[in-house]
Formats: C-alpha cells, structure tokens, sequence
C-alpha cells in the first residue's frame, strides 16, 4: 500500500514538474514583474501610465508573434516580418497622401498578402525552404521600402487612420490594447478550435502522416505564410499610425523578438506544438524586461545584452530534460 | 567448452513500482549467436539497456569475460568491450565508409586528416571480414544491407567483443539477409558474442545457437534453438498454448459486389500492368519481396504516387485518384508501411491522430466540435480495444501494437470501402499481430474490401482470401487460399497446415522472381 502511496505523489510530483517547464513562461512573467515591481517602484514601474506604455511598445510584435505561432507550428519560418511592417508602412503612407485613408488600408494590407502570396510560392512550389525564402524576402522589402520612400519618412496627415491604428486611445487605454487582445483571441480560436488550426498542427508535427491522412501540406504553408505576411503589414500600419508617419526603418530587427516571443511562450521552432496565449505572454514579457532595463537606467548595450542573457534563460528552463 | 562472454546475475530493475526485470539471469558464451526473445514489454529493451549501462540495475551483478562491471555507464559498458547496434541506423550518410569506421579516431598526418590511411585500414579490416564494401563509397549510396554490414564493421574495429543487435534484418531485402548471417557465422567463428533481437521467427531458427526468452521481466527458459521448435517458442512468449496466428478465427463471409477493380495499372518505375479485382468482404494479399512493387502498388491505390496509365474503379465506378484527399474520397484508406512517420504524428495525442483524416465531418463551419472528436476517438478506442492511458495521452506513449491501432482507427472514422494495409504488423510483437489479423478477418467480415501487404507469409495464410505473387512490379500468381492447403494433409493439425502452406507460398515466390527476370532479361 504504502509503496502505491509514494507512486501516487511521485507520479504527482512529476505532473507538477512537467507543468513547471511546461508553464515557466508564465511564472516567470509574474517572477519577473513582481522582482521590478519591488525594486523599480520608485521610478514609476508600477504607474499605469507605464504599463500602458509597455502594451503600446508590445503590440506590433505580439501581433506579428500570433500570425509566427502559425507559422512555427506548421513547421516553417518567416524571417522577412520586420522588413514587411516597414514596406507596409511606407505603402500605406503612400497610398493615404493619393487615396485617403481607405485606399491607404487597402494599399497596406495588398503589400503584405503579395508578399505572402509570393513567399508562399516559393516556398511550396518551387521548393526554397522559408528560412532561405524568407531571408531573401527580407532585403528585397527593405529595398523596396526604400526605394518607393526615397529613404525619406512619409508623413501621414489622416488623424482617423492614425487614431484607429495606433494612436489613439479610449479614456487612458490606448486602442493597441485592442489590437493585441483581438489578434491573440482570434489566433487562439483558429489555432486551437478550427479545422485549419488542427491542419497546421499536423503539418507541423507530422508532415508525411497528415500528407497521407488527405491535408493538403502545401496548401496549409502557403497559407500560414500569407498570414504572416498579412499580420507584419497590419503591425507595419500599426507602427505608421503611431508615428504619424510611414519609413523604411520602422520594424527593423523586429523578427529576432517576433520569434523569441513565440518561441519563449511554448511554441516549438520544429513545428507540431504551438500556444497563442503563450506568444502573447512571450510579447509581454519582452517588453516588460525593455520596460525595466530602461527604467534600471542600463545603456543600450547594456540593455541588449541582459535582454539576451534572460531569454536564454527563459528558454533553458522550458527544455524537457531526460 | 567455451568461455561465458558476459553473464547477467539475478538483474532486477524498478521504475517506481513496476518491476520491469524481476531476478532474470542471462548468460552469453563466446563465438555464440543468442537469441532474446519476448512480446512488448517483456523486459528485453530494459535488459540490453542495463547491460549497455544506460540503465543501474536495481539488484543483480553483470560480469563481462569474468570481470565485474563496477561501473554501469555507457562508457563503462563499451570499454568491456559491449557494442549495441540500434535499429535506426547510426551511420552519417553525407561521410564515406572509411570516415564513418574511424569517426572520432581519424588517422592523422602531420596534424590533418588522412583519409586516405583510413580507406587503407578500413579496405584491410573488410576485407579480413569477407565483406564486399568499397570503404571510399559515400554511406548515403550504400544499400539497407550494406550500411548494417558497415556499421557491425565499425563496432569491431572499436574492439567490440559483445554484439547487440536488434531486430538487424528489419530494412532487409532476403539477399542481404542471406549476407548478414554469413558475416554474423564469421564473426561467431571468431569468438564474438552476438545478442540477437527479433520478431521473426524464422530468422531465429536459422541463425541463432541458443535462445532466452523473457516474460513479463521474468526468465522463462534457456534453450538449444534445436530443443525449441515455433510453437514451443510461441507458447514461451505469448504464455500460453497457441498456435500463434493459427489461432485467428476465420469468419466464413460471403462475397459481395467488387469494391476495388484495378485494369492494368502502371506507375511511373513500378508497378507495371496489374489487374486485379477485390471483392467486398475479401482479404487479398501480396506476397513478394523488397522491391517487387507492393508498395508502389498500395502508394497508386492511396494517390501518394500518380499513376500513369490504366484504370481504378471502385464500386464499378472509374475515379481519378491524384491525391491522397482523392483517394479518400473514393473510399480508400492505407495504413501505411512506415507507421512512425506515414502512419501517426508521435507527439500528439490519440484523439488528435484519431480524428486527422475525418476533420471536416467533425466541424462546424471550420470549428471543430470538441465533443464529435471525443465520442468518435472513444468509439474507436473501444471497438479496436486500443490500450491507452487516456485519449489525450501523446501516440508515442503507446506500444506499437496499440499506435498501430490508432492508426487503423483513423481510417475506421472514415468509413472506407477498400483498407490497404502495408506491412501491418511490422515491428510489433506476437500477441497484437494476432490480434491486428484478427482485426483485418473483422473488417472484411464487416464487408470492406482488403488488400494487404506482409513480407510475414503466415500472416499472409492466416489473414487473406487469395493471395498474389508480385516481382519485378509484376503480378505473376493469384492464388486462391484453398490452393495451398495440401488435401492429403487435412488431418493433421492447424500449425502444420500452416507450415506446408508457407512452403507452397515461398516456392511460388521464388518462382515469380525467376519468370521475372527472364521477362526483363528478354
């Protein structure tokens, strides 16, 4: 008896430490916020004013994140987000200045799904793997962007677009805050309840048994990648209306975190696993540890490398030992 | 009298609670071929893993020559001299013959590589082992054959005194068999000890010099091989009398309308011109050897591969199978050979594999609905009798019986006129192949039309209604069961029956074999 006893709570023991790695992106965002909590009160961590900051700096990446968490979990990559949100953010600009505010939406979101759309290609008809497609997709925007702005910002004098994407706030809660619950609530759904999700899951997880159980494998990473796409000109509007302005520089760097916050909440960077509410937590915490280094009063580079040590960290943790 | 190479005192390994190896004693002599026989479970992985050192015996002591193991590590266990060859090949195949047998022990000249040293060396050691490699070959080239050759070579060079070797023969064509067992004969000649793993039955009795058989962690006997004919054998496994696949019950069911109707159907390399018509209610099987076209044959039916020419009609109806949706669509499911990769999505859960190829009639409106999945993997669960912990347990957590299961259930969801089946058991101990036959006699009495593939040939006799012979992408023989059966013999009893059965069945093989190369020599 006692000998089932001790297998019951060691069994038990075992569920908790699975759960532990399992869920250490969420303990360690609480860690984390309640260590700066303590010791950065004094220099106003804890003023809403600073935590709605920290959501305004977060949604672009929570939202390009939510669309990379698709991506990931089918078992592909998209490196070229960041360079997308800066080509949209320049077509967008653009297209506002001739077309007005709609036209500058349509301008906006047509760049990222002919991105997408030609990412796709690539990728499942011609065979270049998504890093390889990705990666050159990610210079070619940016020259794009470039090329099309001159180098230049572009100033957009629409106070509706700029309001509606980015700018604007209800009372004190800024209308990003929106943008990043709405994004994450529906990633969650079709990841977890549609059939699509489930399709991506298995492409992920199984490439050749879902091929043979009748899923279109190809059909399902052409179309993970023109979300992404999408998603990174959403993010590149977003980052357009804030600023009042469209450039080439904005998103720059961007899917180095847009990963990290994916791969930080759970997702697997070999596809087959894959948590939306786990990326949204990633994008916090990311900013979050930005938030409070700076507050800190860390230089940049000190900044960049304490950032690095503590995904590395988060990371480590999360590993299934044997 | 020869000398013990390695001798297992009294092992017993707990996990927790569960007595995985209970007490066992196994003995090895040198220049001995030994099989471990057992079903899933029966504690042989954990026995070889001991005495590799990945596991710490929980009581027991392993002596190796004579000399205690004090130390149980891997690297204790491979300096005794013990060398475990896995079933997934551990070659690098973008590296030569020669860099794969010194990987890690390079010849060196002057600081830098010397491949060709190692070419020299490696040429001197296969040709002292009579195995025809070139070692300057890249792996990636070589066939399934002589990368398993390679890598027992690589064992010995590193002094390797003790062989594991599990289940060897499994990616195996019959020829390089043949080449296998002469290298093993010649390394027995040479006082190597050689642990032998399989399923196969039939490989046991011609290699191995004595057996052990393990049950439920416990020893059940060691024997001559000559003292332990199959049924003996089987009765030791399984635990209790039986003849094996013999005992699968046989429905009697009667034909219904043709389900499945192939007119001379190529594809791109093979198979070629094969017409064959199954019944509803009918297990055809195809018999042949690696590479005869058996499975190119199931990958046309299943649309993985397209065909070039000739006609599928499935219930007297012509259709267009270009994808596997399509084939699906037509009512086809395949299990197919490779069940790790083709079959099931390891880390995901048995409702998840359960409900893959039945999405869109559990959702709504591009919603899956929770509780359709639910009841359709519980219903599965229960008709198959699939062994789980729970529904959301991860596939890889299952035996191989049961992944299989969850496998067959997937396509049961759907509700297929015509099962192919590639290789169904393969890898899978005795008790569930049994119980996987008797589940394809169901299916057919449930009026689906079967065909099945097995390189197994008394689950060949045991399973199908007719059985045809294939070489060379051809079909040469279409052999209704009745026609096996030796009328003179209808007394004797089921196992012998089965047993002259087998023998017609592999003379008609060998004879396709031979028609078939006179038809590609001509």
């Amino acid at each position: 008896m006692a000998n089932t006893e001790t297998n019951l709570a060691s069994k038990t023991l075992d569920a908790f430490l699975a759960n532990w790695r399992q869920n250490i992106i969420y303990i360690g965002f609480v860690v984390i916020f309640v260590v700066f909590a303590a010791t950065l009160n004094d220099r106003g961590f804890l003023n809403p004013n600073n935590l709605l900051n920290i959501v305004r700096q977060t949604t672009m990446i929570a939202v390009m994140a939510v669309a990379m968490t698709l991506v990931l979990s089918a078992g592909e990559i998209d490196l070229s987000v960041g360079a997308v949100a800066g080509l949209a953010s320049v077509t967008v600009a653009l297209a506002i200045s001739v077309m007005g505010p709609f036209g500058g939406i349509v301008a906006g979101l047509a760049t990222g799904i002919a991105i997408g759309v030609f990412n796709g290609w690539l990728t499942t008809k011609i065979g270049i793997p998504s890093f390889l497609t990705t990666l050159a997709m990610m210079g070619i925007a940016k020259g794009i962007a470039m090329w099309m702005s001159d180098t230049a910002a572009i100033p957009i004098l629409s106070q509706g677009y700029s309001w509606w994407f980015g700018g604007g706030s209800i009372g004190r809660v800024p209308v990003l805050l929106f943008w990043m619950l709405i994004f994450g609530a529906v990633g969650h759904v079709v990841l977890r309840r549609t059939s699509f999700g489930r399709r991506v899951l298995a492409t992920g997880g199984g490439e050749q048994a879902a091929s043979y159980s009748g899923i279109n494998t190809a059909g399902i990473k052409f179309r993970v990648l023109v979300l992404s796409s999408t998603a990174a000109a959403i993010a590149g509007m977003l980052y357009a209306g804030r600023l009042q302005s469209g450039r080439f520089q904005l998103g720059e760097g961007d899917e180095l975190s847009v990963i990290a916050a994916a791969v930080l909440g759970g997702t697997s960077l070999f596809g087959g696993k894959g948590t939306v509410i786990g990326t949204i937590v990633g994008a916090l915490m990311i900013g979050l540890i930005n938030n409070g280094l700076i507050l800190m009063g860390l230089e940049f580079s000190q900044q960049l490398i304490a950032r690095g040590g503590i995904i590395i960290l988060a990371v480590a943790l999360s590993q299934k030992r044997n | 009298m020869s000398n013990v190479a390695v001798r297992m005192t009294g092992i017993s390994k707990h996990f927790g609670g569960v007595k995985a190896l209970d007490n066992v004693d196994f003995e090895v002599l040198e220049g001995e071929i030994h099989a471990l026989l057992g079903g899933n479970g029966a504690g042989k992985s954990t026995l070889l893993k001991v005495l590799n050192g990945v596991h710490i015996p929980t009581a027991g002591t392993i002596e190796v020559a004579g000399v205690p193991l004090t130390n149980h590590t891997p690297a204790a266990s491979r300096a005794a001299g013990i060398s475990m060859n896995y079933q997934e090949m551990s070659l690098i195949p973008t590296l030569s013959v020669a860099q794969n047998v010194f990987l890690t022990r390079e010849f060196l000249s002057g600081g830098l590589i010397n491949d060709k040293e190692a070419e020299r060396k490696a040429d001197e050691l296969f040709r002292m082992l009579e195995v025809d490699i070139d070692p300057s070959t890249i792996v990636g080239d070589l066939g399934a054959g002589q990368k398993q050759l390679t890598e027992i070579v690589k064992a010995i060079s590193r002094d390797a005194r003790i062989l594991v070797l599990d289940e060897p023969s499994t990616a195996l064509a019959v020829s390089d068999v043949d080449r296998l067992f002469a290298f093993l004969r010649k390394l027995k000649s040479q006082g190597v000890a050689i642990i032998y793993v399989s399923h196969r039955m039939d490989e046991i009795a011609r290699i191995a010099d004595r057996a052990t058989i393990l049950r439920d962690g416990k020893h059940v006997t060691t024997a001559d091989i000559a003292d332990l004919p199959l049924e003996t054998m089987i009765e030791h496994i399984v635990g209790k009398r039986s003849l094996g696949l013999a005992g699968v019950e046989r429905k009697d069911v009667s034909r219904g309308d043709v389900a499945l109707e192939l007119r001379k159907v190529c594809g791109r390399n093979k198979p070629r011109d094969i017409s064959l018509t199954i019944h509803k209610g009918e297990v055809v099987g195809l018999a042949g050897l690696l590479g005869s076209g058996r499975t190119s044959l199931a990958k046309l039916i299943a649309g993985i591969e397209p065909i070039t020419s000739g006609e599928i009609r499935i219930n007297d109806l012509p259709v267009n199978i270009r994808c596997p949706r399509d084939a699906i669509e037509a009512g086809v499911a395949l299990v197919p050979e490779a069940r790790a990769t083709q079959g099931i999505i390891p880390a995901h859960s048995v409702v998840d594999n359960a409900t893959l190829a039945v999405l869109d009639d559990l959702s709504n409106t591009g919603f899956v609905d929770g509780k359709k999945l639910r009841k359709t993997t519980d219903a599965q669960i229960e008709r198959l009798s699939i062994k789980t912990a729970s529904r959301d347990h991860a596939v890889s957590t299952l035996s191989g019986g049961n992944q299989q299961k969850v496998v067959i259930g997937k396509w049961l969801a759907s509700d297929p006129d015509v099962f192919v089946l590639d290789e169904p058991t393969a890898g899978i101990d005795i008790g569930s192949k049994s119980e996987i036959i008797q589940m394809v006699r169901d299916l057919a009495a449930s009026g689906k039309a079967i065909l099945m593939i097995s390189s197994e040939l008394s689950e060949l006799l045991t399973a199908c209604d007719r059985i045809i012979v294939m070489a060379d992408g051809r079909a040469y023989d279409d052999i209704p069961h009745a026609d096996l059966k030796d009328p003179a013999e209808v007394n004797s009893n089921a196992a012998h029956r089965l047993q002259v059965a087998e023998q017609r069945l592999q003379i008609a093989i060998q004879e396709a074999l031979a028609e078939g190369q006179e038809v590609s020599n001509g």
